[in-house]
């Protein structure tokens, strides 16, 4: 089939690409559904076209292009660095919006140098929607994961509340919900005389309690979760049941959490809470500078970049940087830093990894008006 | 005149609740031709229609708004339609076939009480035993809207299962599962328990409308609502 229903500026967005050295790279339209609901969650069900194969397998149509380039990418085992781009149509259910629409964007995978590979990111995505959409004011938007995953290690949260944390970071109402169950304690229930007592014993009685009931519940032989897993659980949330998130740790990282301003004044402002907080943070504040520094170095005016310290996504696979260009609302561009995808979808060895993509329906629509 | 039609169960303990239901309210069913009939009428109303159907099918038709009202349980209407409560209205409760849809776990999970503990053994599931945490469930849409919506756990998958879905974690299809239960007794049999967050949807037999335009204003079809809410 002809794609005639291309966007017309689509040459002038391949030219774009290979002027920034990258290789464009195609995928299967038809893509194994596995994959898709793994990463991003079954909340992805919905959303995407679903089928199956005539052996069962189940079969969906390309919602979005990084999880296939990254699989054709691991398939081929070409080395790294490579930096790949895309062009074609995605499909997904959106309740406004063609089913059908088109995307674009740049893969750059196994770049060590992480802080300039992010700020190239985030300059070519700019740079390309500042070129096809001339003299518009475009909103870029910055976020870190790992910056705020080293504020909730730096205050020092038992390591069950980081992860908790940490796993809702992106999602802002959830995020909330939990800081104030936190602030309060929350009792272990539903345990039998019995086993409070084993609880207050060594570890390994426990262990063999839990073994016992599950051979005696014909229940061991399949058992995914292991008796040690579920007795050091219980053990550590037990140590949880008389603590609470203080007060001034919840306070700290409600503050952290409303932290918006320009990206200029953004390296400082993180330094300056640090400080005031008594938080050490690592490598997060550094790498975070960096980047920045990066960006200025390419030519980006940070002061029209706003840094907000609650900008995320909540999936397990992004590790640092996120971001977001958009117009009147609509977002035109979404990337991020995503180091953890590549092991996840079967790579052999880490593969650091950022990116990002373009709605080419939504710029067609700024670029009419 | 226009006819209302009315989808009732055509079998078991179901259809005997709702035929005794509408008895009292003054509607007496009766089968048009043989007891096997799947039409039936109200005697002395040529102006009301009974279709018996599977209790999933009364869902759809109604959500499709191909009879006017059904009884059925709720949960087949929360789970079988899309923005349930714009297509349907549940004109009553009828105190029958009540049961729960729930979350439920392996006994042994001791650590596990809460929709809170399950998100974080669902987080480091990946990373422990290389995939995500299993449910197995038939009702994607609820699980969905419980998990994702309500307590913000997204790293699961559904694995589908048509029947006895308790069984599913001992034979390790599934982990964990969510299951319609009345009592019970066949979690307990099979080395369940249920969260105690983990209600997702206390379910009875309702008299459910589909929302029609016609509907408005109609007194016969107020009347109907009524003489069930009373009967009940």
């Amino acid at each position: 089939m002809p794609l005639i229903n291309m966007p017309e500026f689509s040459g002038r967005l391949l030219d774009e690409f290979a002027a920034r050295g990258t290789a464009r790279i195609d995928t299967p339209v038809i893509q194994p559904a596995a994959p898709f609901l793994d990463m991003a969650g079954e909340d992805l069900r919905r959303r995407i076209f679903l089928t199956e194969s005539e052996t069962g397998e189940s079969l969906c149509l390309r919602p979005e292009f990084t999880i296939p380039v990254c699989l054709r990418h691991i398939a081929n085992a070409t080395g790294t660095p490579r930096r790949y781009c895309y062009l074609g149509e995605v499909f997904r259910q959106r309740r406004d919006g063609d089913n059908e629409f088109y995307q674009a964007g740049i893969e750059d995978l196994g770049e060590i140098a992480t802080a300039s590979a992010d700020a190239r990111a985030v300059n070519d995505a700019m740079q390309i929607l500042e070129n096809l959409i001339p003299g518009r004011k475009l909103n870029v938007t910055l976020g870190d994961q790992a910056v705020f995953e080293a504020v909730v290690k730096a205050l020092g949260l038992p390591g069950g509340w980081q992860k908790r944390l940490i796993q809702s970071f992106g999602n802002n109402a959830h995020l909330r919900q939990l800081l104030m169950t936190l602030a309060s304690p929350q009792a272990v229930s539903g345990l039998s005389p019995e086993l409070a007592e084993l609880l207050k014993q060594d570890e390994a009685a426990l262990i063999a309690h839990i073994d016992r009931t599950m051979q005696e519940t014909g229940y061991s032989t399949n058992a995914s979760r292991s008796p040690r897993e579920i007795a050091a659980r219980l053990k550590e949330k037990q140590s949880l049941a008389e603590t609470r998130l203080d007060g001034s740790a919840l306070l700290l990282l409600s503050e952290f959490l409303s932290l918006e301003m320009p990206l200029s004044e953004a390296s400082a402002a993180l330094a300056g809470f640090a400080d005031a907080a008594g938080l050490s943070m690592g490598m997060a504040l550094a790498t975070f500078e960096a980047r920045a520094e990066a960006m200025a170095d390419l030519g980006v005016d940070l002061t029209k970049v706003t840094y907000r310290a609650a900008f995320g996504r909540p999936l397990d696979y992004y590790t640092g940087l996120v971001f977001e260009v958009s117009r009147d609302n609509a977002v035109l561009a979404g990337g991020g830093r995503f180091d953890r995808l590549m092991t996840l979808l079967g790579a052999s060895e880490d593969i650091p990894a950022v990116g990002f993509s373009l709605w080419l329906d939504r710029i067609e629509q700024a670029r009419a008006r | 005149m226009s006819t209302i039609t009315i989808a009732l169960p055509s079998k078991g303990r179901m259809k005997e609740d709702a035929s005794a239901i509408f008895e009292r309210a003054g509607l007496p069913i009766v089968a048009v031709g043989n007891d096997r009939s799947y039409r039936g009428k109200v005697d002395g109303r040529d102006d009301i229609e009974i279709a018996f159907l599977s209790a999933s099918e009364i869902a759809r038709e109604i959500g499709a708004g191909t009879v006017d009202f059904g009884v059925t349980g709720e949960d087949l209407i929360r789970e079988g339609l899309a923005d349930a409560d714009r297509k349907v209205e549940i004109s009553a409760r009828l105190g029958f076939g009540r049961a729960d849809v729930v979350v439920a776990v392996p006994e042994i999970w001791l650590d596990v009480e809460t929709m809170a503990d399950l998100g974080d053994v669902a987080a480091d599931f990946r990373s422990r035993h290389g995939r995500r945490l299993q449910i197995a469930t038939k009702y994607w849409r609820l699980t969905q809207q419980h998990f994702s919506g309500s307590h913000g756990i997204q790293l699961y998958r559904i694995v589908e299962s048509l029947g006895a879905t308790e069984g599913a974690p001992a034979a390790g299809q599934a982990d964990i599962i969510v299951d319609i239960t009345s009592t019970g007794s066949t979690l307990k049999a099979n080395h369940l328990k249920i969260l105690s967050d983990g209600v997702i949807l206390k379910s009875e037999a309702c008299l459910v409308r589909a929302r029609k335009p016609e509907h408005d204003g109609n007194a016969r079809i107020k009347a109907l609502v009524e003489a069930i809410r009373k009967a009940v």
